[in-house]
This record gives C-alpha cells, sequence and structure tokens, in this order.
C-alpha cells in the first residue's frame, strides 16, 4: 500500500512539475498561433536561447538562479520584438507552409548559432542551496527543486491568469484572440497587441527554458527541436488560442508522459503520441478549442 | 403549386445561443424564380448552407423532390442537382477561367478520379466548358486566371460554374454583390436568361433586381420567414414595410 | 487535336489548344536523364552521392504530390519511407531476397500505411494535421527503437538481394548495376507520375490545394480524394525508403528519422512545389550542397544546419517558387528580350 502511494505521489509531483514547465514554455505559442495564426515553430528556440542565458549568467557571472530567470525573460521578450515586427508579420497572410517552413530555417539557424557559442555538450548549472537536495513531505521524500517548479509554476499560471482576466491590457489580448475584426472595429490596435503579446510569450517561453536546464537535463542545442514535438501537441490538444486548455492539456500530457516512461522505461516515450493521436482525432479542434 | 423540388421542414439552425434560423418551413417549386429579401444578419446564407449541406441543421429536415437529403453529404447533394454561389467569391484563383469550369464539369461527368488520359484529351468535358463559356460571355476570358479578373468578371465565373454542374436547383446569393451598379446588370442579365427549367433561389438586397426578376419572394427576418408571396402581396405587406422602415434601407 | 465544338473564338480556341497539349513533353524534360547518365559515365567517383540523389528525387516526388499538388502539408513522410525500407528489408532478411517483390511489397504496405493513417488523419487541416503526421513518424520511430529484436535498432540488419530478373546483380559497392536500377526505378515512377498530374485526377488535386470549400461546392468528396492521393504517394515513398537500403544491403532506425521529413520538406520548397521538376532541382541542390558544406567546413560544426537554414528563410522570403520558378522567370525574360 505504502509502495503504491509511493509511487503514485512520485508521478504526480515529478509528472506536475514537468506539466508546469511545459505549460509555461507552451502558452507562448498557443496564444501565438490562435491570436496571430502564425504557426511559429521556432518557439522551442526563444525557449532555448533563455536556458543558455540563464546558464550563462548564473555560471559565468554568479548571478542568483532567480535573477538570471528574470533577466532572460527581458532579455529574450525583447529580443523577440524585432522578430515579430520584422519577419514574422510579413507571413500572417500567408500559407501555414510557408510560416512553417521560414520558422523552421529560424531552428536551424538558431542550433548551429547556439553550438557555435557553446558546444554541442549539454550544460548544466549548480542551483543555489535552498534548491538542492531532496525535502520529506512526510508520505514521501521529492528532491526540492521538483517541488519549487510546482509551486513556481503555480505562481507564474496565477500571475497570467489574473493579468489577462483583470488588467485592461489582458482584456484587449482576450478580446483580439476571440475575434480579431470585432477588436479593431473597437479602437484596439492589434499590431500592438500582437507586438507585446508575442514578446510576453517569447519571454514565457525562455523563462520556461531557464526554469527546465534542471529537469531536463541541462540545455543543448537540440533543444530547439526535441521539444518543439511535445511543445506543439500541448498547443493542439490544448486548443489553439485557448490559455485554459493548453493548461490542461499541459497537466494532463505532463503526467500522462512521466507515466509512461516511469512504467514503461522501454516504451514508454510512445505514449503521449498515441493519446494525443486519439484526443485529437475525437476533437480536431482540441480538447477545450471552438468547434 | 406543383409538388416542390425542394423544401424544408422545421428546419433550425443555431449557433451557441443564437438561433439563427428559426423554424424554417420553406418550399421552392421546379423551375421558380424565388427571392429570399431579409436585413444583414437575417440568416439567409445560412439558410443557403443548410440546403447545400455546407451545414448541418440543429433540427428539422430537407427535402430534396419529395425525398430526405438532411444526413446527405454535400458533395451527394451536388451530384444530385442543387448548385449554388456563394455571396463572398470562392473561385480556384490560381487557374484560369476555363480550368475552373474544367474541374466542375469532369466532377459532374465522373471522370475526376481517372489518372491515365491528359486531362485536355476529354472532349465531352472541353465541349462542355466552352459551351458555358459561350452562355456567360467569358470567352475572352479563357486563359485568364481569376485573381486577375475583375471583381465584376469573377462574379460571373461564380454563375459560371454553378451552371457548369447542370443543376435542377440553383441558389445565387447575392450575385451581383461587391459590383459597381455600372456593372451588375450583366451578372443580371445572365440570371435573367438562365434556363427556365432550373429552378432558381436568388438572395438579394436591391429590391429593383428582386421585383423584376421574383415570382415568389420570401421574407427572413432574424431566421425566421416573416412573410411569404407574390411581388404585389409582399410589396402591400405592413409588417415587411415596418422591417424595412425601420432597419433602414439597404444598399 | 480533336476539333471542340463551339470553341469559335481566338480565345477559346487557344484556351482548348492549351489544354490538350499541355501534357506534351518538352525537349528540355530528357535533360536530367541525360545528366543522370553523364554522371553514371564521367563522374564514377560520384555514383554514391548520384544514387541517393536519385532516390531523394523519388521520394521528393511523392511529397510533391500531396503538397505541392493537393496542399496537404506533413512532416512525417518518412513514416512511408521507413515503413518501405524495412519490409523489404526484413523480407530479404528472411528468405525473400528478390529487388522487385522488396519494391511491390514496400509500395503495399507503405500504401495500406497510407490508408489506414490518411483516413483518421486527413479529417484535421493546418496546424493539427501537421503535428500529427509529425506524431504519426516519432512513434513509429519510437516502435522500431523499442523492437529492437525486430528491427536491429541503431545497427540496424543487413541483409543481400538477389539478382534482379535472376540475372543481374544490385551490386552495394561499386554503384553500377545498382545505379542503372535505382534510375529505371526512378524513370518509371516519374512517368507514373507525371501521367497521373496531367490526367484529370491530377487536375482535381490542384482544385483541392485552391480551394476545399470550392471543391465541396462542386461536388468533390474532398476527404476520399485527399485519402486516395496520400495512398498513392504514401506507395511511392514506400519504393524510394525501398530503393533506399536496397542499394546498401542495411536497414536502421534511421530511415523512421524525424529531419528526414523535414530534409524532404525542403527539398520540394527548394526546388519549388507542385511541378515535379522541383523535386529533381531540390533534391540534387540540397544534397550536393550538404556534401559540399561537410567536405569543405567540415562536420564538426554545425555549418550545414546554418547553410540549410539560411537558404530556407530566404527561399520562402524571396523565391517562394523555388528554384524552379527562378528558371522560369529567366526563361520569360530571355524569350522576351528575343522577341
Ligand atoms: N459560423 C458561424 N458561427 C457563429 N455565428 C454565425 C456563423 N455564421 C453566421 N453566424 C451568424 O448568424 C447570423 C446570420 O448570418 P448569415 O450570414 O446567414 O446572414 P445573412 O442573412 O446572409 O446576412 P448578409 O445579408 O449580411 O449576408 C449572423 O448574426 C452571423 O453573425
Ligand atoms: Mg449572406
Amino acid at each position: 500500500m505504502s509502495s503504491f502511494l509511493n509511487e503514485i505521489s512520485t508521478v504526480l509531483v515529478f509528472g506536475l512539475a514537468y506539466a508546469m514547465l511545459l505549460f509555461i514554455i507552451s502558452v507562448g505559442l498557443s496564444i501565438t498561433m490562435g491570436l496571430m495564426g502564425f504557426a511559429n515553430l521556432a518557439h522551442g528556440s526563444f525557449a532555448m536561447a533563455g536556458g543558455y542565458v540563464t546558464v550563462t549568467l548564473v555560471s559565468q557571472m554568479n548571478v542568483p538562479f532567480a535573477v538570471a530567470l528574470l533577466i532572460a525573460f527581458i532579455v529574450v521578450a525583447f529580443l523577440s520584438i524585432p522578430f515579430e515586427r520584422f519577419l514574422y508579420r510579413h507571413l500572417y497572410r500567408r500559407p501555414e507552409l510557408d510560416q512553417v517552413l521560414l520558422t523552421i530555417g529560424l531552428v536551424f539557424v538558431s542550433i548551429a548559432g547556439v553550438t557555435f557559442i557553446w558546444g554541442p555538450d549539454p550544460h548544466l548549472i549548480l542551483m543555489p542551496e535552498y534548491l538542492q537536495g531532496s525535502i520529506n513531505l512526510g508520505f514521501n521524500i521529492f528532491p526540492k527543486y521538483r517541488i519549487f517548479m510546482i509551486v513556481a509554476g503555480a505562481v507564474i499560471v496565477a500571475g497570467l491568469f489574473y493579468g489577462l482576466e483583470r488588467t485592461s491590457i489582458g482584456a484587449k489580448i482576450r478580446a483580439a484572440v476571440d475575434n480579431r475584426r470585432m477588436a479593431e472595429s473597437c479602437g484596439i490596435n492589434t499590431g500592438r497587441i500582437f507586438t507585446w503579446t508575442f514578446a510576453l510569450g517569447s519571454g514565457m517561453a525562455a523563462l520556461g527554458g531557464g526554469l527546465g536546464i534542471q529537469i531536463l537535463g541541462g540545455i543543448k542545442p537540440v533543444f530547439a527541436f526535441e521539444y518543439l514535438v511535445i511543445f506543439l501537441i500541448v498547443v493542439a490538444v490544448g486548443g489553439l488560442g485557448n490559455i485554459r486548455g493548453t493548461f490542461f492539456a499541459a497537466l494532463i500530457l505532463g503526467i500522462i508522459d512521466f507515466a509512461g516512461k516511469f512504467y514503461f522505461p522501454e516504451g514508454g516515450a510512445f505514449v503521449i503520441f498515441a493519446v494525443t493521436i486519439l484526443v485529437l482525432l475525437i476533437r480536431p479542434q482540441g480538447l477545450f478549442g471552438k468547434a | 403549386m406543383s409538388k416542390p423540388i425542394l423544401e424544408t421542414r422545421d428546419l433550425a439552425k443555431n449557433f451557441g445561443a443564437l438561433a439563427v434560423t428559426d423554424n424554417v418551413n420553406f418550399a421552392l417549386a421546379p423551375g421558380a424564380r424565388h427571392a429570399i429579401i431579409g436585413p444583414n444578419g437575417a440568416g439567409k446564407t445560412t439558410l443557403i448552407n443548410l440546403l447545400t449541406g455546407a451545414l448541418s441543421p440543429s433540427s428539422g429536415s430537407v427535402y430534396l423532390a419529395g425525398g430526405d437529403i438532411t444526413g446527405m453529404a454535400e458533395y451527394q447533394r451536388v451530384k444530385n442537382g442543387i448548385a449554388r454561389t456563394f455571396q463572398i467569391n470562392t473561385l480556384f484563383m490560381g487557374l484560369s477561367v476555363i480550368e475552373n469550369l474544367y474541374l466542375a464539369i469532369s466532377e459532374r461527368m465522373g471522370v475526376a478520379t481517372s489518372l491515365v488520359r491528359p486531362a485536355g484529351k476529354d472532349s465531352a468535358v472541353m465541349e462542355e466548358a466552352v459551351r458555358i463559356l459561350n452562355i456567360l460571355k467569358l470567352e475572352e476570358d479563357s486563359l485568364t486566371e481569376i485573381h486577375e479578373l475583375p471583381y465584376g468578371r469573377q462574379r460571373l465565373v461564380e454563375i459560371a460554374i454553378a451552371l457548369a454542374l447542370d443543376p435542377k436547383v440553383l441558389l445565387l446569393d447575392e450575385p451581383a454583390a461587391g459590383v459597381p451598379t455600372t456593372e451588375s446588370h450583366i451578372i443580371l442579365d445572365a440570371v435573367d436568361s438562365l434556363p427556365k427549367d432550373i429552378a432558381v433561389l436568388i438572395i438579394e438586397h436591391d429590391m429593383d433586381v428582386v421585383f423584376r426578376f421574383a415570382e415568389r419572394i420570401t421574407v427572413l427576418v432574424r431566421g425566421a420567414i416573416l412573410a411569404e408571396g407574390s411581388p404585389d402581396d409582399i410589396a402591400a405587406n405592413e409588417e415587411v414595410q415596418a422591417v424595412y422602415l425601420g432597419e433602414g434601407s439597404h444598399d | 487535336m480533336t476539333a471542340i465544338t463551339g470553341a469559335d473564338t481566338a480565345a477559346t480556341a487557344e484556351a482548348v489548344k492549351f489544354l490538350q497539349t499541355r501534357h506534351r513533353f518538352h525537349w528540355a524534360e530528357v535533360l536530367p536523364w541525360v545528366i543522370a547518365i553523364a554522371v553514371f559515365y564521367l563522374l564514377p567517383g560520384y555514383r554514391l552521392l548520384a544514387t541517393q540523389i536519385l532516390v531523394m528525387i523519388l521520394f521528393a516526388l511523392s511529397l510533391d504530390l500531396i503538397v505541392g499538388y493537393a496542399g496537404i502539408i506533413s512532416l512525417g513522410h518518412t513514416a512511408f519511407f521507413g515503413t518501405g525500407a524495412y519490409i523489404t528489408a526484413l523480407l530479404a532478411a528472411n528468405n525473400i531476397p528478390d529487388p522487385l517483390i522488396g519494391l511491390v511489397a514496400a509500395a503495399i504496405g507503405a500504401a495500406v500505411l497510407g490508408f489506414l493513417s490518411g483516413w483518421v488523419l486527413l479529417r484535421t487541416a493546418g496546424l493539427t494535421l501537421l503535428v500529427l503526421t509529425m506524431a504519426v513518424t516519432i512513434m513509429l520511430g519510437e516502435l522500431a527503437n523499442d523492437f529492437d529484436e525486430i528491427t536491429g535498432g541503431f545497427d540496424g540488419i543487413n541483409f543481400t538481394n538477389s539478382e534482379i530478373f535472376g540475372l543481374i546483380e544490385i551490386d552495394q559497392l561499386w554503384y553500377t548495376s545498382s545505379y542503372i536500377y535505382v534510375l529505371v526505378v526512378l524513370f518509371l515512377s516519374f512517368l507514373l507520375i507525371r501521367t497521373i498530374v496531367h490526367a484529370p485526377f491530377g487536375r482535381m488535386l490542384i482544385g483541392i490545394r485552391e480551394n476545399t470549400k470550392r471543391m465541396s461546392a462542386i461536388g468533390t468528396p474532398v476527404h476520399q480524394r485527399q485519402v486516395l492521393v496520400y495512398v498513392i504517394s504514401a506507395a511511392i515513398a514506400g519504393i524510394a525508403g525501398a530503393l533506399w537500403v536496397q542499394v546498401q544491403g542495411n536497414v536502421t532506425t534511421g530511415v523512421y528519422a524525424f529531419e528526414l521529413s523535414g530534409d524532404v520538406l525542403i527539398m520540394i520548397i527548394l526546388g519549388g512545389t507542385g511541378r515535379l521538376y522541383g523535386a529533381f532541382i531540390g533534391a540534387t541542390v540540397f544534397k550536393i550542397l550538404e556534401s559540399l558544406t561537410e567536405q569543405i567546413l567540415g562536420t564538426n560544426q554545425p555549418y550545414w544546419q546554418l547553410t540549410i537554414g539560411i537558404v530556407l528563410i530566404l527561399t520562402v522570403l524571396f523565391a517562394r517558387r523555388g528554384l524552379y520558378g527562378i528558371f522560369e522567370d529567366i526563361g520569360e525574360k530571355w524569350k522576351d528580350r528575343s522577341q
């Protein structure tokens, strides 16, 4: 019985930590796709950039981890603005295929770029003391970092929902996602909303990239491709542009993925794909998407 | 009235809480010249989409020549003689006019899945394409790609494609919409000279056109039929006048 | 040419003539085959690379059928390539070493997978379809790795082919008869594909690409037709996969590599989609560029990824019709000037 509880709580805690990470990174992708109708396959590159900024700040400049995350968020958010303004904007009205190809091109370039600078091997960072080691919650022992990840994720999720539901900027974003033409006729400058939303989404991805270093076994160049599929799956299952949907999709897929790998070390990686195919076949618009 | 070619019974469509088609009982006689009028957002296009099968109804049913076609797919209905034009041009923009017709005709004649014989070698299809080009006087633009045509000419191609399907029922959704009035007569002439054996249902805002063309008029307001009758009946109907005066005149 | 009643005006007569003669061969269409034969004799040292290019052309052609003609975006075409490869290799390793049987079995197996996956996947479109095609491919790759007793895992399985018609051996060392073998299969497959795209079926695919909504409104069962072309495309991709492993006598789970799906998509974009010869140009330029980059700059740094990334971005931004489109434009200019 207690070993059962052990297993379940391990799967839940590790899965939840992974799910939070998936949500933080994927939510920006979901908004870009839903709001701008843009298939941004380079989203993983922005997350990767965040990871490398964090690594550099922490291990080379001794910046505290939490501060480094904040800087990564800001730096990548600002760096992403010219991409939206000068590159993506031209392709909003072009076919999806063009968007896919352009952003795949960017992924290649970004992978090459970080390999030139940081090399092909994974980079890890030394976590601050308060995140090292384990914590005993009575029924089971968990790595402190996973617990931190869940708490940090919860805080970010809460902040995001608060921002979207309660602030005027959030209201504008929601209006633009729901009905762009209506929002425009109400005098909302959707062009500017796009830019800021894109920057926010990229910043979130960067934050995720930094937070994920520990959980994903270091940051490495192939990150931009390796995890892209997972992010896309989360977005598709959640329903494009649906923030709540993205959250639940991340939750379900994160836990299932971890459970799959935990119970079937051999073939567990394929569980998440099977689940995705099943979900999207029954609901092509995603679990929470508009029909 | 003879037995209707196309008929709906208690047809309803909701988008969420919004009843866009509200228990519509509508009948189109064979060879009819029938117009649907109604304010913007009345649900006219939605009704056409329900008739063609582009949308499936929330409840109620659709009959073609007495047979229930409610569950029939859009493409099957086309094969059974229902053709439509779109309010906003829905054409093969990168293809020439003759190729647009070619696609419709090869599908109708059942050769569209032929894998071997070069497309242009099928004389029956080609002859039919040329015949339609001639009817709508599109000869000069045969090889022009749609996106190079002015919008008014594109509207003609909309009608040409529908005619190429050899329909029993033709549903025209504002055929002259978006065309400057100086040119709309070309399209309306084309509508006037449609073969008499085709039942034509037209959605149109221009009352002059409606009263010139239609032998019967249905007024749709907020998804429901407000009135139906001959043009004289409708012109004299006070409720209809109230709607049109109350909601302002239409373009 | 058959006379068409009613084509009385000059414009309609011209249009009719254009459609009636469009499928005819242009003299320039012998070029790829002349080049392929010239490479065989003049550059024997490059036969391995050339063989790979020929196979990739076939793979790219299969993808062009769905992407370029029918407008179905897929990032998972290796599912069929890999399946064809494994079917052939497993047959050969289990006492059915006839290469032609291998090709047919690969085509059928890939077609069956194409039918099963296409029937369900093609109900979706856009991003969802993209994700699903990726998911299916990655899943197959995972399965191939999990069942490594059967697939041989990363090490793969080795096998030998028997002689074609009991006469011609596929040499795996010097790429002599195997080069010819691949070239002949490519040529025959190409003739088939070319016939299909010029037939009403091919025109119908273009209609689906241009406007699905209108296709339904002219009576086309769009989903069925998409599945049909998906199956045809899968079969051809399966043949390409079979060729790929037959000339090497070895198969690894690498044939399911998701990256290959991306590469082949890039090839047709680079060459130009929806025009057949784009696949020839794209696959050739891609592979040559790849081997040049790796030879000159080495493989210890990601120069190739940098190159292909930049090429891809520039193509999408400035040459959306690919290299073939650029050639067309140059040809037009040249014609204008000489007139
Ligand atoms: N797919 C949809 N989802 C939600 N609401 C819709 C949808 N399609 C139409 N509507 C709504 O249904 C109502 C009727 O639309 P419809 O296009 O049928 O009107 P219409 O009579 O053709 O108007 P118009 O004269 O402007 O063409 C409108 O309020 C429209 O906003
Ligand atoms: Mg309308």
